[in-house]
């Protein structure tokens, strides 16, 4: 009787709103069978995503963006409130975690050469998200009003001023002022909490919907048996295509590239593994978030003499850099990550090429590793320098 | 026979004669120096070899996999056949300067350091029984595990984390004696100032040099070979390691930099010294060679290709002018003295235009910043000019000139592994650890000496 009942008002509801086929649609899809659980960073980053939208709203419920209550407000949480310390250092643990993800993410399509025709502009957003997920971070890390915090603002509001011509109006404009205040403050949480995630949200949603267009096909891991087969070194099997229809959304690109060997259903096989991997990364955040928690130093004073700022993790790179680069040659160097995603965001158009093997892209692959290494040498020698100052 | 020994023996009665009775401490200060500054040179020049080669051919034989290449395989191999013949070289090397020199000469400081770095030690010892048992386990289960690649290049894998772990724990005795922090903690101790720098220094410098000296043997190797295919994987082979050698040297400027920015923080008598005292006309040859370096190697890719005649030379040889320029700014000489305090002393602290004996041309900031930026950034562009222009070329065409130059690039890298050991080891001077025990007299000028906590008696 209830069952009958619950079918019937499904059915009423699927007449007006098409759920069972946009269920349909949305789950079963062809995926790559080789590479899938590398498939997994993608949706590890949408999850951590939205543990960062779930949190920060909670947080918006209790933090006070002026510098007179931000750190007392946190404060309270810190002494007074286990529930709102834990969903804090939730929201700190998953932004760091998510930082990394993504950028596993990015590496991941990089050296597979999935950014190729026709998924330029999947890469094109990716770009984007990581922009943004960047300029949340170190937002996000001016909120507490903490000494830190104070020290991270007064540097990173400074960054800009090196940019010719406009810099020192960029950094006032930021600042409120000429000096990092109660204007700097409001106006990041304003930047934090509104600005990037309105251009973050239609992001994610275009980038999910040109995902589901060109399908999850397009990495060199997919396709390794059709290169070979095509430069002659190995006869590869007859290849098991799935048929192409509905909602199966891989379109030719190339005779090649149309679709991989191997595939299967995103509903079950894929959903698990993504499921697992985020499960595993929440849980890991949860831990992190009880264990360590999210620390809250003294509220900010400028007039301190003796607090050496200590930089965020995930900025020890570029703090680096700024450590060993003269003065005179800052805005130099500067260039170098400005240019870097300028480069990222045209690297689709500058590596035509059909060919995704990265032993055979030179051009783009040994520029873009050895910027990783960069990246990995100089985090290596920030966090060395951290332990000694 | 019995004559022989009646005159050789009074001969050598005499010779014994001269010699002390007991272990010559803290005394003969220029030959001790002498003599563990050159038999810790050999050391670092045939380790460095055994722990680029512990890193370098599980990567190799990794790519070999990925790409499907036997010549990967067969490089691999060869490093692994080094390691197994030169690991217990270049170990008895360091017993005998330990146990001999160093125990002799500077017992008081061989026992001090050794209770400060006890960890590191034991760490050590037992990274150097995992690194050796690797060593030969990866090498000799070559062809039983051909079927199982995967577990073979885990065996890789784990020598590879075992030669960089004994780098870091010598490197964690070495940075500490530059940069000496406090020795009453481990962790302080493996986390002093420069540890982390040096240890990135080393390993990159160690997988450099194993490229550049096995290009330059592959080298003698294809000189020699008889047959097409030997040829073609020597030729090959050469390329591949002066490729790799260059590509890890290219990071090497901003290691080095970060290097010598910690010793001007920590340590700074140090860094005086290397910048504007006595060591500082070093330093200018040091920075000279790595451009020497760079550009032998543009020269060799240059040639490579032209001898092909693949793509990509004319640019290569327009990056070889680049790098000739950094060079020569590199290695324009900041006060024209052999010391800046000798410029100061005679009161021209001026530019030369000016009659004084500054160049503000050969001043480090910003020139010789921009001129290291220079060299790393023309050696990307090369090596991916370089790579690029592979598929023109055809293996086993190399010319007699293109292999001397191999040669020539091992040599500078031995003269680069040298005039830096030269350079860090000086730069402390006159303390056999920084501001903590002078050589002279092996004096401690501070307790470094951890003091024994009392025990609660129950």
């Amino acid at each position: 009787m209830i069952r009958e009942r619950l079918a019937t008002a499904y059915n009423w509801f699927d007449e007006r709103t098409a759920v069972r086929s946009l269920t349909r649609k949305g789950l079963y899809e062809a995926v790559p069978v080789r590479g899938a659980w590398f498939y997994t960073l993608g949706s590890a980053t949408l999850i951590l995503i939205l543990l960062q939208l779930v949190t920060g709203i909670f947080l918006t419920m209790l933090y006070v963006p002026s510098v007179t209550e931000a750190w007392a407000s946190l404060e309270y949480l810190k002494q007074h409130d286990a529930f709102g310390s834990i969903v804090r250092g939730i929201h700190l643990w998953s932004a760091y975690v998510l930082l990394f993800v993504i950028g596993l993410h990015m590496v991941r399509t990089f050296f597979s050469g999935s950014y190729k025709r026709p998924r330029e502009l999947n890469w094109v957003t990716g770009v984007g998200l990581f922009v943004l997920v960047l300029g949340m971070a170190i937002t996000g890390a001016f909120l507490p009003w903490d000494q830190a915090a104070y020290w991270t603002a007064v540097v990173v509001t400074n960054i800009p001023a090196y940019t010719p011509f406009i810099g020192s109006f960029i950094r006032a404009l930021w600042r409120g002022g000429d000096f990092v205040g109660p204007i700097t403050l409001v106006r990041t949480f304003g930047i934090h909490v509104w600005l990037i995630p309105a251009v973050l949200f239609p992001l994610i949603g275009a980038h999910l919907a040109l995902l589901r267009k060109h399908g999850e096909h397009g990495s060199y891991i997919n396709y390794r048996g059709a290169y070979r087969a095509r430069e002659g070194v190995d006869v590869p099997p007859p290849p098991k295509q799935r048929p192409i229809e509905p909602p199966y959304p891989a379109v030719p690109s190339e005779e090649v590239w149309a679709a991989p060997l191997e595939t299967e259903d995103f509903y079950p096989y894929q959903t698990f593994k993504d499921g697992l991997v985020s499960a595993l990364l929440v849980v890991v955040v949860f831990i992190l978030a009880v264990a360590i928690g999210a620390p809250l130093e003294a509220i900010a004073d400028p007039s301190t003499t003796n607090y050496t700022p200590v930089p965020e993790w995930f900025y020890l790179p570029l703090d680096q850099l700024l450590v060993l680069v003269p003065q005179q040659l800052i805005p130099l160097i500067l260039v170098l990550p400005a240019g870097g995603v300028v480069l990222m965001l045209l690297l689709p158009f500058i590596d035509r090429g059909p060919e995704r093997n990265p032993f055979e892209r030179p051009a783009v692959m040994v520029p873009g590793a050895f910027a990783v290494l960069f990246v990995v040498i100089l985090t290596l020698l920030g966090s060395g320098r951290l332990f000694n100052q | 026979m019995s004559g022989l020994l009646a005159v050789v023996a009074p001969i050598l009665h005499q010779l014994a004669a001269q010699l002390p009775a007991q272990a010559p401490q803290g005394k003969n200060l220029v030959a001790a120096q002498a003599a563990i500054g050159v038999g810790f040179s050999i050391h670092i020049l045939i380790a460095g070899l055994v722990s680029g080669a512990g890193e370098l051919g599980p990567a190799i034989e990794f790519l070999g996999y990925m790409r499907q290449r036997r010549r990967y395989d067969r490089l691999a191999r060869a490093l692994g056949h080094f390691m197994t013949l030169y690991f217990s070289v270049s170990s008895t090397i360091a017993i005998l300067l330990i146990t001999v020199l160093l125990v002799g000469f500077w017992g008081h400081f061989w026992s001090t350091i050794a209770t400060i770095g006890w960890w590191p030690f034991f760490i050590e010892a037992w990274t150097f029984v995992l690194q050796v048992s690797l060593a030969y386990l990866w090498y000799y289960t070559w062809d039983p595990l051909r079927g199982f690649k995967g577990l073979h290049m885990a065996i890789g894998g784990l020598l590879a984390v075992a030669s960089f772990l004994q780098v870091y724990m010598i490197d964690i005795i070495a940075s500490y004696m530059m940069t000496p922090t406090n020795p009453q903690n481990p962790l302080r101790l493996a986390l002093n100032p420069t540890s982390y720098p040096l240890t990135v220094h080393r390993t990159v410098g160690n997988l450099a040099y194993v490229g550049f000296v096995f290009a330059a043997f592959s080298a003698f190797k294809f000189l020699r070979a008889r047959d097409a295919e030997d040829r073609a994987y020597y030729d090959w082979a050469g390329s591949f390691g002066i490729l790799w050698g260059v590509s890890m040297t290219l990071v090497q400027p901003i290691v080095g930099y970060s290097y010598a920015k910690e010793i001007q923080l920590h340590t700074y008598a140090a860094w005086y010294k290397m910048m504007f005292g006595t060591l500082s006309p070093v330093f200018l040859w040091q920075i000279t060679l790595l451009g020497l370096m760079f550009i032998v190697s543009l020269v060799y890719f240059t040639r490579r290709l032209r001898t092909d005649e693949a793509t990509g030379a004319g640019l290569l040889s327009l990056m070889t002018i680049g790098m000739v320029a950094s060079t020569v700014l590199a290695a324009m000489p900041y006060h024209l003295s052999l010391t800046y305090d000798s410029v100061l002393a005679a009161g021209l602290n001026r530019p030369f235009w000016d009659g004084g004996l500054i160049n503000p041309l050969g001043s480090m900031i910003p020139w010789k910043v921009l001129a290291l930026m220079g060299y790393s950034l023309l050696a990307i562009a090369a090596v991916i000019w370089y790579l690029r222009g592979l598929p023109g070329v055809v293996w086993g065409h190399a010319r007699r000139a293109e292999q001397r130059l191999l040669v020539v690039m091992a040599l500078l890298t031995v003269m680069m592994m040298v005039t830096m050991g030269f350079i860090r080891e000086n730069g402390r001077a006159p303390f056999l650890i920084s501001g903590e025990m002078t050589i002279q007299g092996q004096q401690n000028t501070q307790t470094t000496q951890p003091t024994p906590q009392p025990t609660s008696v129950p």
